[in-house]
């Protein structure tokens, strides 16, 4: 273990310890604990999206299989009443094999293409949730989603509060991080940046290269539908105007301003961008330009992202120090 | 269906999909020569639209003129915005044209909103009265739409063609190493694609506006539309981006009518996800890694 990844680690360890505490810290703040459970959905769907780019693609159907796991949860919760707790893996579920069949034809398409028929793919879903309105309530969505209970051991906790939802939400954003990162650092995070790096050289090694695109994107959309059944009994409320492309290009503007190359990035951009975006909230219009310039500039003058900041410091404070190193 | 019903559905889908098909070709030919995505494509056509409110609306000055000076102040601002932004950008991954375009829909929309405001608004028509044909009343001011737009796309085919300029364009959208050995500078191809393409999105939101009225939002939807048509024909095609624009546009006008726009949309999406899965890069394109 070298240097700099015992410090990652140490940052890591930091950053996870804050924000266990950070319901404490703040007081029990309502607001701040909202922008807490925001920030943990927006790093759950960057960091699954990061997952599908370490092979080369960016899906724009992202949110639409985060969709697909809200409307699951919300209408088996409105239908049969079942809690959040069962839901959650059957939205999943249904989100990744609605992700494993579509991604079979889907991975036919290269580069932009792919691009454009993902996107394709996220539009349907959403159309889809809009023009039926009988059984997905339409433009107007579904309301009354209830978020769920723990009742055993003595333990009765109602996640009706604020507190216990972002306990909840940071349980299984951390779940979900720290999944991606062992799937990363793992032999098949090597192939799939290998697959990354040449699709062709990748194949002529013997990588199958078709079967593990269609497993990453799956898995990628299980975590997606995940956060989506988070999302839809956090807010109590769902349409499909959410899930549209802006949903999937912010995660996407996430992961560029953060950086591409490592998990820092995701999880960097979706928690700085969410702050910057609420704190820039009471400035109306100018808001959006604001992150518009924010973006290009990011790209522009910052070209591996928010990750690279510590290194271009390092290198920074070397140079003053007067070391070549 | 009746058959003046099936006609007025004919019109106007050649109406929409000629439109469509310029905003389109300008979207093809920035995305064939320099391989990037111009994601703000569509907020050209919300400019140009309002360059020509302010003219012809505010100003009083003649409508004809209003589109070309519409053109070229949209021309300017494109190639400026190629240079400043994209130029920067050549040759990366194409995640980063994708994300500052995205940056520039932000900018230029809610822009848009502070300064023209949220009411909609309507660029008066020059033409008026209409014909009937097989019992569907056609308009004039659509018949010279569709004329206008046949014969801007036919100009481009023949700049393509035939010009220097226009065939220096070519030879960078197939092969820009080549091409650049050969003398051509693609650095000014570059501007100038897109300037012009720009531009036809420009002429395309004068033209829609008229028809039909303004707001600062309307540029996304446009992004939407030419993405749709330009991957249906293939990235760089001027043929393809026609084709997929008729095509679109015959899917909107029919479905929107008979059923609704919302199964417009899916089945539009749906047809191009088969068309993809079938020819990964569109009708006419081009392979890319």
């Amino acid at each position: 273990m070298t240097e700099n990844t015992k410090m990652a680690t140490g940052v890591w360890v930091a950053a996870v310890a804050f924000a266990f505490l950070l319901p404490v810290i703040c007081g029990y703040d309502k607001y701040i604990l909202h922008v807490g459970i925001t920030i943990a959905f927006n790093i759950a769907l960057a960091t699954s999206m990061w997952l599908i780019w370490t092979l080369g693609f960016i899906s724009f159907a992202h949110a639409g299989f985060m969709g697909i796991g809200a409307y699951t949860s919300a209408l088996l919760f409105t239908s049969l009443g079942w809690s959040l707790w069962i839901n959650m893996w059957i939205a999943a579920a249904v989100a990744a094999l609605f992700a494993f069949v579509i991604s079979i034809p889907l991975m036919r398409t290269r580069a932009v293409y792919f691009f454009m028929a993902s996107w394709a793919v996220g539009e349907v879903i959403k159309r889809v949730f809009a023009y039926y309105r009988g059984i997905f309530g339409g433009w107007d969505g579904i309301f009354n989603i209830r978020p769920p209970k723990i009742d055993i051991f003595g333990l009765d906790i109602n996640f009706t509060s604020r507190v216990a939802y972002y306990y909840l939400a940071l349980v299984c954003c951390a779940l979900i991080v720290f999944a991606i990162h062992r799937i990363i650092r793992s032999r098949t995070g090597a192939i799939y940046w290998s697959i990354h790096e040449s699709e062709i050289l990748a194949q002529h090694v013997g990588i199958n290269v078709l079967k593990h695109k269609v497993i990453a994107f799956t898995t990628a959309c299980f975590f997606a539908g995940m956060t989506g059944a988070l999302y839809a009994h956090y807010h109590t409320y769902i349409n499909p105007k959410t899930f549209d492309i802006w949903q999937s290009e912010f995660s996407l503007v996430h992961i560029i301003v953060g950086g591409l190359s490592t998990l820092n990035g995701p999880v960097l951009g979706a928690t700085v961008l969410t702050i910057v975006d609420e704190l820039l909230r009471p400035a109306g219009w100018y808001r959006v330009i604001f992150f518009g310039v924010v973006i290009i500039l990011t790209v522009l003058f910052l070209p591996g992202g928010l990750e690279t900041v510590p290194a271009r410091v390092r290198a920074l404070v070397a140079r003053l120090r007067g070391r070549s190193d | 269906m009746a058959l003046d019903e099936f006609t007025q559905m004919t019109l106007t889908g050649i109406n929409l999909g000629l439109m469509y098909a310029l905003i389109a070709i300008g979207l093809t030919l920035i995305f064939g020569i320099m391989r990037i995505i111009q994601y703000a494509h569509g907020e050209f056509y919300m400019l140009g639209a309002y360059v020509l409110y302010y003219w012809s609306s505010v100003l009083k000055l003649p409508y004809w003129l209003g589109i070309l000076v519409s053109a070229g102040t949209i021309f300017v601002i494109g190639a400026v915005l190629q240079l400043v932004l994209f130029r920067p950008l050549h040759g990366k991954n194409i995640l980063y044209s994708l994300a500052v375009s995205m940056g520039l829909i932000f900018i230029i929309s809610s822009g848009g909103l502070l300064t023209f405001g949220t009411v909609v608004k309507g660029i008066p028509s020059v033409v008026t009265g209409g014909v009937s044909v097989l019992g569907a009343f056609y308009t004039y001011e659509r018949m010279v739409i569709s004329i206008f737009s046949a014969t801007l796309i036919l100009a481009l085919w023949f700049f393509l063609q035939r010009t220097t300029t226009g065939m220096a364009m070519r030879a960078v959208s197939e092969d820009p190493e080549v091409s650049s050995l050969q003398g051509i500078n693609t650095r000014r191809i570059h501007w100038i694609a897109f300037g012009l393409g720009s531009a036809l999105a420009a002429v395309a939101g004068c033209l829609m506006g008229t028809l039909l009225s303004i707001v600062p939002t309307m540029g996304f939807i446009a992004t939407v539309k030419a993405f749709m048509i330009v991957i249906l024909g293939g990235l760089g095609s001027v043929p393809g981006a026609l084709i997929g624009g008729l095509i679109i546009g015959f899917i909107d006008s029919f479905v929107t009518t008979l059923i609704s726009a919302d199964v417009a949309y899916i089945i539009g999406f749906v047809t191009i996800f088969v068309i993809l899965v079938f020819k990964p890069s569109g009708l006419f394109g081009q392979q890319w890694d």
